[in-house]
């Protein structure tokens, strides 16, 4: 018998509102989610297409855990690791590639000695060749998104979601997602989603 | 989060940070025993060439309070900032928000152990040979420490919410660098109520106080005032944990909007 697999994340009529100053004593106030409900399983792989500024990056902010929804429930087992690549974002531009990679990899919940192990594995996977030693700050946006992708990849994260990131890598590296998931590696066993965020 | 993987990722941040910052400059990691001894040197210019105080230790005396105040002030500025400077970071992962201002404050303890070997270069140079006695100066560095993690954490986030805070803490640490007796006595107020007063609701006067007890005086603080500040600080490191941590997505949907 088949089992079904388990739900890994899951939004509950979802809606966030927000309020930000725009002046002395004045306030601007804009509802960028409403109403949005959905259940992810393990191994699935989602697609969030829409127009810029309809809430697509909110959505990823709430999914991975960084802000609460205004009403509603965002359903996820506090053991799940998320991350979320976003391009441009978490980088020392003065660190190199490796030292980027080793701090990416602690604050994404590995200890020190394992962060120290992955870091061959994110050099050869980003495919940054000599450029991996050198600081961030020299790196086009593709290959700090190669860095980005490689060290969630490499740390083994439950839940990867990416807004936007691989719309600036080069056509090879876009199908190393598909390949890492769908092939059956070790890596897409033990994730659960895949959620890529684009306005095309 | 592991309370040890917590310190080691604020140790192995604070070291990244320290090696981005020094790769910037020419003169990397001697800015950190060049700068204290720009600030003893512009101290002596100031005050004992130009000012030509009366008394004949004034360089020590002031290189006493000036550091201990530099690393307070230092320390607690940077780490109130610290939240908002990495909203790069808070966009992507939800993490403990007391992880920046330790960042901070790890790492200006990192170029304070330099800055000390400076200080007691100069009470070296004084005549003052090191003895026993400078152990006390321990218990005295370590309740700083444990002040300085309260008042970043609590300017951290009082900043993350309104920005304004920074002119504020700004404003502050001017008004303790007038008040704390770093240019001045604070034994020399003849009015021992409102010396008292001074010692007892300003931590950073009385720890001056202490250093210099140690360090010039050869006798030792008030070990009773300096448990029961310990004890204050404890008390207030723990209650900031446990606001940092209730408000920790409210802090990061703050930063993302600012």
């Amino acid at each position: 018998m088949n089992q079904q697999p388990e739900t890994i994340l899951a939004a509950q009529d979802v809606r966030l509102c927000y309020r930000r100053r725009s002046g002395f004593l004045k306030w601007f106030e804009h509802t960028a989610l409403a109403s949005i409900s959905f259940e992810l399983k393990r191994g699935e792989i989602l697609g969030i297409l829409g127009r810029n500024g309809c809430g697509k990056s909110t959505l990823l902010r709430l999914l991975a855990g960084l802000i609460e929804p205004t009403s509603g429930k965002i359903i996820c087992d506090m053991q799940t690791r998320r991350a979320l690549l976003t391009l441009g974002l978490g980088f020392r531009p003065d660190l190199s590639g490796r030292d980027n990679a080793l701090l990416s990899a602690m604050l994404q919940g590995a200890t020190k000695g394992k962060a120290l192990e992955t870091l061959q594995g994110i050099h050869e996977f980003s495919e940054l060749g000599a450029f991996y030693d050198q600081p961030v700050k020299t790196y086009s946006a593709g290959m700090r998104a190669r860095l980005g992708f490689a060290t969630a990849i490499k740390t083994e994260v439950d839940v990867l979601l990416i807004d936007e990131v691989l719309s600036v890598g080069d056509v090879n590296f876009k199908k190393k997602p598909k390949r890492r998931c769908w092939r059956g590696s070790p890596v897409s066993r033990q994730w659960c989603l895949f959620l890529i965020v684009s306005n095309r | 989060m592991h309370l040890f993987r917590f310190f080691s990722l604020v140790n192995t941040q604070a070291k990244m940070n320290l090696k981005a910052e020094a790769s910037r400059f020419i003169l990397s990691y001697l800015w950190w025993v060049i700068e204290p001894l720009l600030f003893v040197l512009i101290f002596y210019l100031v005050f004992d060439i130009l000012l030509n105080n009366g008394r004949a230790d004034f360089l020590l005396f002031l290189t006493c309070g000036k550091i201990p105040y530099l690393w307070f002030s230092k320390s607690v500025t940077s780490a109130s900032n610290s939240i908002v400077q990495n909203k790069g970071l808070i966009h992507q992962i939800d993490m403990p928000k007391a992880l920046f201002p330790y960042v901070s404050v790890q790492e200006a303890l990192y170029k304070q152990w330099a800055v000390f070997l400076v200080l007691f270069s100069v009470v070296m140079y004084y005549g003052y040979r090191p003895e026993l006695n400078w152990l006390w100066l321990i218990p005295v560095m370590v309740v700083q420490y444990g002040l300085i993690l309260a008042c970043s954490l609590l300017g951290a986030l009082c900043v993350s919410f309104v920005g304004d805070f920074r002119m504020i803490i700004a404003m502050g640490m001017m008004f303790l660098m007038f008040t704390s007796g770093i240019f001045w006595d604070i034994n020399a107020i003849a009015n021992p109520v409102l010396r008292d007063l001074m010692l007892t609701y300003n931590p950073i006067a009385f720890l001056i106080d202490a250093y210099r007890q140690v360090l010039m005086e050869r006798s030792l603080y008030d070990l009773k005032h300096l448990a029961a500040l310990g004890g204050v600080v404890l008390v207030a490191l723990f209650a900031m944990h446990g606001v940092l941590h209730k408000a920790s997505k409210l802090i990061a949907s703050k930063v993302m909007n600012s």
